[in-house]
């Protein structure tokens, strides 16, 4: 009742204003305290109408039409502590802020002080300029920039990320707020994200990511669009992106309002479509690896100010080929594909967009409804959230008239979230929820997982404390999780398994900022993961790889320890910095993988190797590292260095299928803006990718059939420029990934088995935004 | 106002969890070979002999089982091939599929270790490749040895079946293999 009170006087609020027309402009200027800088992207908001401004980019902000009286102005900026300030109007009045705290960006690692909570910890964004050139490109690709990510794939159109060696169902990845839920613990499973709703991708590793689950062994990934319009106007924005190397182009394009007369009511239409030809390596051409993407969401919002509410909705559908040279009967079929240094003829040459079998058909559809309230000084959320994931994969088959997916997965959740937020008091920040989750899973078709219901119930508290030089941060999680399985098999066995776990999570955080140009920070972080239902009861061959995967219905949660500190430096001059984060991540019962020779399955297609689920404990270790130098103005060189070695502890061995240990080095020339130019540069990057020398040692039982590839170094190209016409800035930029055309193969590649990786690729892409003002 | 609407999603969650779940028998993977029958019929008349390589669950669970092919000397069988998926019902008679897509399958027969067989006659596609769904097997004296039976299937498109293929070509994958098993005995006594 009180909602629809809310609501209804939340109506009359811009008609009564409108009613008096009152014609007083209140003109400002946001500066840093500091530094002195004018900040460009502050928020105004003004409490009483809920009216909200960002400061153009001489740190200016116009309120019009204002009525007499008095005003909270509330000020907040990414870099600074927020602002409140109490103005009387009476005629035009121009105010001057200053924005205490200034907090530096370093390389990739942003300390962000929202109007709500820091997110600290250990935290990496892709960069803006990153963010650019990797438009049209899949959200692993885009991610895989950042220092410490690279990428499990299958072929050039399944990628996933890996956050320091670890993967799937141990990272959690949230779009727009929602934890991600589809058949995510699949190696061959890409995220069905489309990463043009994503105005900023994060990854976090630390207090925050308990908001989210008490399993997030590796870290999550946040996707995270733009907040909706907050100046009532319209704005849209094109973008389109073609590649020479698979034919690819990439189209999309979102529309958003904010009316005039209904301000607080707000929405965005978002759609995006790519297809994708079969790609080529340097030396032939793979059938059968084109793709397709077709996306849209929709977005409405009501802001007040005393409650905001969020509705959203998304829709993912996509087409991937997989290379029909991989398709393996068994063991020795496998073993006669490595055996060949190149596919055989029959299934490369063709340039076509036409996908056949085996493909994988996905689609995701996200519902999600948000809404804050404010009762005095706390702040309440609550989330709910729905998601369908349907996941479809064609097998070569026997007969050419069947139209069926061989393998068939349903799964639909739903998630309730809600949180409060108390007001911030003697320093102490906090925020606590619960969460709640239910899930369905179904199969059709082929067995590899069973049909099953999950419940999960979790609470967790966060609190906050920032005083000086000193930033300290704790939290705590518990989730309790069941999971009942049934499978009915064709002879009429039933096979029901009923589990229920309980994990909890802790991390502590503390950041010393021990002078303008230093900044230290240690985490420790204990995550669980209970054991998914693949790893639980998956039985059957995976035909990709040519092995007979089998659960054990044993297995405990595995717990982590993280430990990571990292060292920021930053001289006053801004043309030197570096950045180093170092961890440590001791898993105990790390579920994973053991081979079993002695044991093969024997099918009536021949022999596969068997591969058992099963715990160990493990430990991955190493360091990204990144430093950039500015000796001209115009001129920066960027180098980033990132290690592992990640060790089964209890065998004293290496684990399998970890990234080969890298170096990056790019060197950008920016140019002067000029009058219809600005923000323009070049980049050439240089990246060298080692051999995976640490690997299982044999003796254990043979893991795999063929060793790491060899050492490979791409020399990648980037230009970019907006051009200046009329009053829109087209930005335009061009990209050659491979520009020498190198032939090469990487470790975390299924694919390295048959084929090189794609070979030179051009890509061309332009932005086309259009903002519009109501007056 | 909230609870209420906590309350109503928790109430939708559990209304749509409950509604519309039954268990149904898994439909397996059509794609599954659980039996190759060898059906040998002697020319002049005699009785028609069946000889299986059997996996009637498929694959894991229980192990595949194969037959030992009791033959007469000096004497010409007219074999053919059946192929069954018995993990479906009603059974499946996968080589009607094979031999509807005969361009894309070709059945290899190897004998090996002094069984004194010759398989010849082979039926062939539209193209002239044999398949080999069915042949001519033709005894000589006394002995014993083994027999491979391999099918392969071309996935490419179109398959490029050529007489020439190897059972060990790239061009294919393997459908069914005797390899692993050991092979037939075949005992011609």
């Amino acid at each position: 009742m009180k909602l629809i009170i809310v609501i209804l006087f939340a109506l009359f609020i811009p008609a009564l204003a409108i009613s008096q027309k009152c014609s007083i402009s209140l003109s400002g200027h946001v500066v840093d305290a500091d530094t002195k800088d004018k900040l460009h992207g502050a928020v105004v908001f003004i409490k009483e109408t809920g009216q909200q401004l960002i400061t153009d980019e001489k740190g200016n902000f116009l309120f019009k039409e204002l009525c007499d009286g008095n005003y909270t102005l509330q000020i907040s900026h990414i870099s600074c502590d927020s602002v409140e300030k109490i103005i009387t109007l009476f005629k035009n009045y121009h105010v001057d802020i200053f924005m205490p705290h200034a907090r530096r960006t370093l390389g990739d690692v942003v300390v962000e002080a929202q109007i709500g909570i820091a997110n600290t910890g250990f935290k990496k964004e892709l960069s803006r300029k990153d963010l650019e050139e990797t438009k049209g490109l899949s959200l692993a690709e885009a991610l895989s920039k950042i220092n410490g990510i690279t990428m499990l794939q299958t072929g050039s159109t399944i990628s996933k990320p890996v956050i320091h060696g670890l993967h799937s169902s141990r990272i959690l990845t949230i779009n727009n707020g929602v934890r991600q839920e589809g058949q995510q613990w699949g190696n061959e499973h890409a995220p069905e994200i489309d990463p043009f709703i994503a105005d900023k991708l994060i990854v976090i590793k630390g207090v925050d990511e308990l908001k989210y689950g008490s399993d997030a062994i590796a870290g999550v990934i946040l996707v995270e669009p733009k907040p909706l319009r907050s100046i009532p106007g319209y704005s849209a924005e094109f973008n389109t992106a073609y590649f020479t190397n698979n034919r690819q182009y990439v189209m999309s394009a979102v529309w958003e309002q904010q009316l005039k007369k209904l301000s607080a009511f707000r929405y965005r239409i978002q759609g995006t479509f790519k297809k994708g030809a079969n790609a080529a390596t340097p030396g032939y051409r793979l059938n059968n690896t084109g793709s397709e993407e077709k996306n849209f969401s929709i977005t409405a919002g009501w802001k007040k100010e005393k409650f905001n509410t969020e509705l959203f909705y998304s829709q993912f559908a996509t087409r991937l080929g997989i290379f029909n040279g991989s398709h393996i009967g068994n063991l020795t079929d496998l073993q006669n594909a490595i055996g060949s240094s190149k596919p055989d003829d029959v299934f490369l040459g063709e340039m076509t967009y036409k996908i056949r079998r085996p493909f994988q058909e996905v689609t995701h559809h996200l519902i999600k409804s948000k809404s804050t309230f404010y009762k005095g000084e706390h702040k309440f959320n609550v989330l709910l959230s729905g998601q369908f994931n349907h996941r479809k994969e064609f097998d070569v088959v026997r007969s050419s008239s069947n139209t069926r997916p061989q393998l068939d997965l349903s799964i639909f959740t739903l998630s309730q979230d809600i949180s409060w937020e108390p007001p911030k008091r003697n320093n102490f920040n906090g925020v606590a929820g619960l969460s709640m989750m239910q899930q369905d899973n179904s199969y059709s078709g082929r067995y590899f997982i069973p049909n099953y219901f999950a419940y999960t119930f979790g609470g967790y508290f966060i609190e906050k404390w920032n005083k000086h030089k000193w930033e300290l941060q704790a939290g705590i999680r518990f989730d309790n999780k069941s999971i009942n399985t049934s499978r009915l098999k064709f002879n009429g066995d039933t096979l029901n398994y009923d589990f229920n776990f309980s994990t909890l999570a802790s991390s502590f955080n503390t950041i010393y900022k021990a002078s303008d140009k230093w900044r230290l920070n240690l985490n420790i972080s204990m995550a669980s993961r209970a054991p998914y239902v693949n790893e639980l009861l998956s039985d059957g061959i995976h035909h990709g790889t040519a092995t007979y995967e089998k659960g054990d219905i044993s297995l405990k949660p595995e717990k982590s320890v993280n430990i990571s500190t990292g060292i920021n430096f930053e001289n006053t001059a801004k043309t030197f910095n570096f950045d180093l984060l170092l961890y440590a991540n001791s898993i105990r019962d790390f579920i994973y993988q053991q081979p079993r020779p002695e044991n093969p399955v024997l099918t009536i297609a021949g022999a596969f190797p068997l591969i058992e689920y099963q715990q160990t404990d493990a430990l991955l270790s190493g360091f990204d590292a990144s430093a950039s130098v500015k000796p001209l103005s115009n001129f920066e060189w960027e180098s980033k260095l990132s290690f592992l070695y990640a060790r089964n502890t209890s065998i004293k061995d290496w684990l399998i299928l970890m990234p080969a240990n890298r170096l990056s080095n790019e060197i950008t020339y920016s140019f002067k803006d000029a009058k219809k130019f600005s923000d323009s540069y070049v980049a050439v990057e240089f990246l060298n990718v080692m051999q995976q020398k640490n690997t299982p040692d044999e003796r254990n039982g043979k893991q795999d059939y063929k060793g790491p590839p060899d050492a490979y170094h791409l020399l990648n190209f980037n230009a970019s420029s907006a051009v200046s016409m009329g009053k829109t800035k087209i930005t335009i930029g061009i990209g050659i990934r491979n520009v020498l055309n190198t032939a090469y193969r990487d470790y975390l590649n299924t694919m390295r088995y048959f084929t090189d990786e794609m070979g030179r690729n051009i890509s061309i892409r332009v932005k086309v935004p259009f903002n519009y003002v109501y007056h | 106002m909230k609870t209420k609407r906590i309350a109503l999603g928790v109430l939708m969650a559990t209304v749509l969890m409950t509604s519309c779940k039954k268990d149904k028998p898994e439909e397996n993977d059509e794609e599954v070979i659980t039996t190759m029958i060898v059906k040998l019929t002697p020319t002049g008349g005699g009785a028609v002999l069946e000889y299986k390589f059997d996996d009637p669950d498929g694959p894991g669970a229980i192990a595949p089982t194969i037959q030992e092919i009791i033959l007469a000397p000096s004497k010409t069988y007219s074999a053919e091939i059946i192929l069954l998926n018995k993990t479906v019902s009603p059974v499946d008679t996968v080589s009607n599929e094979v031999a509807g897509e005969k361009e894309a399958h070709r059945f290899y027969y190897e004998v090996q270790a002094g069984a004194i067989v010759t398989v010849s006659n082979l039926d062939a596609d539209a193209n002239g490749v044999p398949v080999g769904l069915t042949s001519t097997w033709t005894t000589g004296a006394v002995s014993t040895g083994k027999m491979q039976i391999t099918l392969r299937h071309y996935p490419a498109v179109p398959p490029n079946k050529a007489v020439a293929d190897l059972a060990t070509s790239t061009k294919s994958g393997t459908d069914i293999s005797t390899v692993d098993i050991g092979g037939f005995t075949v005992k011609v006594q």
